[in-house]
């Protein structure tokens, strides 16, 4: 009697990268910088102000570094970068960043709460059906966009930003 | 001195397995009963060995005797018995002490079980067990061994995790789980001692099912009150996150359900024999997997309360048993020749039973891909993200839809053919009332369309389910003039299992009903009072009395006290509080929670400002909580009926 390859192969092809994946989360530290989109020019959008009902776009923030910060409230980790933001926020924005959360997959009721409880320091756009985030090509929460003067990306960070790190990118661009 | 005795037993225990694998082997291979009869007795050593081992721990812990590590590490002189008694599962090396004997129960019961039937199947299903045992035992014995001596002898111990002692529930929830976990093996080990032996009949799969139900009953009631214990104790008002945690113990628990249900066919008509085998192997692995995720630390949870040094080698045995199955299923499934398709049409029983199995499979995927997503990005692009609840909500709500379509739908189907016009006439009146449940609902404003199809198709599913259980108890009345109770208990009593299993899909249907719309119409409000402030939430006044602060040895806690009314009914004080533990650094809320059988007002306190005399509180109101808990005792009540050992079942002939 011989092997079933079709089951052999079935089989190993569906748990292999399994057991690989599991493996690779050994040792793993949860910072990480990645910069593919890196030098494109940002997609335009629209979006509303959580809130206050008034509409924000991309074009009229020309001439001013623009950091964009995607998040939900079921995300564990984007309440471990929220004060990381705030603080961001808090000495970057009077110098003239703007900083805009975009609220991904997720109630604005639920944000407002959130927000009232964690503290609020910048204007979260609401983005119904993920428009920009899939222009973004977000594939989960927390990313962070920084758009310099002209439009352009000049830095992407996926999982919770730190206020170093967006200092360290902040500061060349002023 | 438990040290030691702790030690040999489990060493006794170990090579025990160790052995008994090999004779386990050589018994169904060369068909010697002597081998086989030597076998039950180390499967029997092995067993007693870790139950034994377990009861130490348990005595070294209530006599304090720290110079055993495990007592070291999790004991203290100051905790209650209670406390001290369930501290065995508290941490890691303890627990996996409870496994061992759990398992080592399996292995008895398994040798009980199977004693005097199918000798080469019995055989190769031992062999297996023990060389799973062999696994445990080394665990305990070596690279997480409790029993390590420790000196100089410490005067006391901390006491266990303090998250594991501020709820009576968090003592039944972790066993619950890992009698679920554990129990898997004996599946496991039957379905590869089928395909082993290379034939698989009606009666070992009956005997499988059996076993089967049995570790399938306890995951449920694990999930449940993991929910329970979530809602009563984390604050955040909901009873399940898609936390990867609680993924694990769902993914088996899919696979499992997919299982007793393809069972069903394969014992009737010899079919999906290698399909149904599969679900038994996947079960396990899951279960591994499930183990894995709660004690590596690779995955971000808060049931994570441990890094060890054990995941590398949990990983190393998950991969070999992977390995193990899919190799052992490509070589042995061409052995099991299936009855020859009798076409049964896709709208028989049978086909039912495959739409069943193809969307449970569906969700299992859905679940494990949503689970291991965040590790693969992070293992590709090293960035860790999150994919969240309403990736898990989108992707689940329709499979769990047409499954709750199908509850209604199968058992109104005949076996072995396709009858539309029978089916159809048979499912009028029920449908009917599900298309009359939804205009109910519209006709009451209700506009969301997930909760409206959720009471259709439960409506539907459900009358289905009544009628199944009353049809027969009326012939029977009808035919012998018994009365209806009468008759349905005598029913009952002869279809047990049937019975039972359409109790756990009532079961499953008020959980149905109950988790969407307790979340699709919870109202949720954030309030600041300062005090003697009355505000008033969705029917509910809500008085702001003062807070203080409470000391406790372990704890100390921010209590706020609020008078509740509603509609002028005096509803009494209520005391929702922040623990600060000594050993961490964020407080851990305890809310209040009113329960009621309609709604439940549930309140968390999230702030306190001591200096402007304010307290905000997260206000819920949930309609319907309470019957999720009643659906799974529900679920749990069907699984006893019918798995419910019976008493006289004749015998198999031998060597079948």
């Amino acid at each position: 009697m011989g092997l079933n390859w079709k089951v052999l192969l079935g089989g190993l092809a569906l748990t292999a990268p399994l057991v690989a994946v599991l493996a690779s989360g050994f040792g793993n530290s949860p910072q990480g910088v990645s910069n593919n989109l890196g030098g494109r020019p940002a997609p335009v959008f629209q979006m509303e102000v959580l809130g206050s009902g008034e509409r924000v776009d991309l074009a009229s923030l020309r001439g001013r570094v623009t950091v964009l910060n995607f998040w939900a409230t079921w995300c564990q980790p984007c309440k471990i970068e929220h004060p990381h933001l705030l603080r961001a926020a808090s000495s970057y924005g009077p110098r003239g960043v703007a900083f805009y959360g975009v609220l991904y997959s997720d109630d604005p009721a639920n944000a407002a709460r959130f927000l009232e409880r964690e503290g609020h320091a910048f204007p979260v756009l609401h983005d119904p059906a993920q428009r920009v985030a899939i222009d973004y090509g977000v594939t989960g929460v927390p990313e962070t966009f920084v758009i310099d003067k002209a439009g352009t990306i000049v830095y992407k960070h996926a999982g919770p930003i730190d206020l170093g790190t967006l200092s360290a990118v902040l500061e060349p661009l002023l | 001195m438990i040290s030691l005795l702790g030690r040999a037993v489990v060493l006794v225990a170990l090579a025990a397995c160790g052995v008994g694998t090999v004779t386990g082997v050589v018994a169904a291979v060369r068909r010697s009963d002597e081998a086989l009869v030597f076998t039950q007795r180390m499967a029997y050593v092995f067993g007693l060995g870790m139950i034994l081992a377990a009861l130490l721990m348990e005595y070294a812990l209530f006599a304090r005797d720290f110079s055993v590590s495990y007592v070291a590490e999790v004991g203290s002189r100051s905790t209650p018995a209670w406390v001290t008694a369930v501290s065995l599962w508290s941490s890691l090396d303890g627990s996996i002490l409870l496994w061992g004997a759990v398992l080592g129960a399996c292995a008895i019961g398994l040798v009980e079980t199977t004693r005097g039937r199918y000798p080469r199947h019995t055989a190769w299903s031992l062999a297996v067990l023990l060389g799973v045992g062999v696994f445990f035992s080394f665990l305990v014995a070596g690279v997480a061994n409790p029993f390590s001596p420790v000196s100089p002898v410490p005067d006391d111990g901390p006491g266990p995790n303090p998250l594991l002692q501020n709820h009576i529930l968090m003592v039944i929830h972790p066993p619950m789980l890992y009698l679920g976990y554990v129990g898997m093996t004996v599946p496991f080990a039957m379905g590869s001692a089928a395909l082993l032996a290379g034939s698989l009949d009606a009666a070992w799969v009956r005997l499988l099912r059996r076993w089967m139900l049995l570790p399938w009953g306890f995951l449920t009631a694990g999930i449940v009150l993991g929910g329970w214990w979530s809602y009563e104790v984390l604050g955040w008002g909901g009873w399940w996150a898609w936390d990867p945690v609680e993924n694990a113990s769902f993914m088996p628990w899919l696979t499992a359900t997919a299982f007793v249900h393809s069972a069903i066919v394969m014992e009737r008509k010899e079919q999906l024999k290698g399909w149904t085998l599969s679900l038994v192997l996947a079960s396990f692995l899951l279960t591994l997997l499930g183990t894995f995720m709660t004690r590596s630390g690779v995955f971000n949870s808060v049931h994570s309360f441990t890094q060890s040094p054990i995941g590398p080698v949990f990983l190393g045995f998950l991969a070999f048993a992977t390995l193990f199955s899919v190799v052992l299923m490509a070589a042995r499934v061409d052995a099991l020749l299936p009855a020859a398709d009798d076409g049964a049409g896709p709208s028989s029983r049978e086909g039912a039973f495959v739409l069943n199995n193809a969307l449970f499979t569906a969700f299992t995927f859905t679940v494990l891909v949503g689970t291991v997503y965040p590790l693969l990005n992070e293992a590709l692009t090293d960035t860790q993200i999150s994919v969240g609840a309403p990736y898990f909500d989108k992707l689940t709500a329709p499979i769990g839809a047409a499954i709750v379509f199908l509850m209604g739908v199968g058992p109104a189907l005949p076996w072995g053919r396709s009858a539309p016009a029978e089916s159809l006439r048979r499912l009028a009146l029920p449908a009917g009332l599900g298309v009359a449940t939804v205009a109910a609902g519209l006709a009451f404003g209700l506009r969301d369309p997930w909760p409206l199809a959720t009471y259709g198709l439960c409506a539907f599913a459900f009358v289905v389910t009544v009628q199944q259980l009353v049809d027969p108890a009326r012939a029977r009345a009808a035919a012998r003039g018994e009365p209806l109770g009468q008759a349905l208990w005598r029913v009952a009593v002869q279809a047990r299992r049937r019975y039972g299993g359409y109790v756990v899909h009532i079961g499953v249907l008020v959980i149905a009903v109950a988790h969407v719309t307790a979340t699709a119409y919870q109202q949720k409000h954030a309030v600041t009072f300062t005090q003697g402030q009355a505000a008033t939430v969705d029917g509910y006044t809500l008085t702001y009395l003062g807070s203080e602060w409470q000391e406790q040895p372990h704890r100390r806690s921010m209590v706020a006290r609020f008078q509740v009314q509603s509609d002028g009914e005096e509803l009494g004080v209520v005391e929702p509080r922040l623990n600060h533990y000594k050993s961490m650094g964020t407080p851990i809320g305890t809310p209040e929670v009113r329960t009621g059988l309609d709604e439940d007002l549930y309140l968390s306190l999230v702030n306190v400002d001591p200096v402007a005399g304010t307290a905000s509180l997260e206000v819920l109101v949930q309609p319907l909580v309470w019957w999720l808990w009643f659906g799974g005792a529900l679920m749990a009540l069907g699984t006893v009926v019918a798995g419910w050992p019976s008493r006289a079942r004749p015998a198999a002939p031998k060597g079948a």
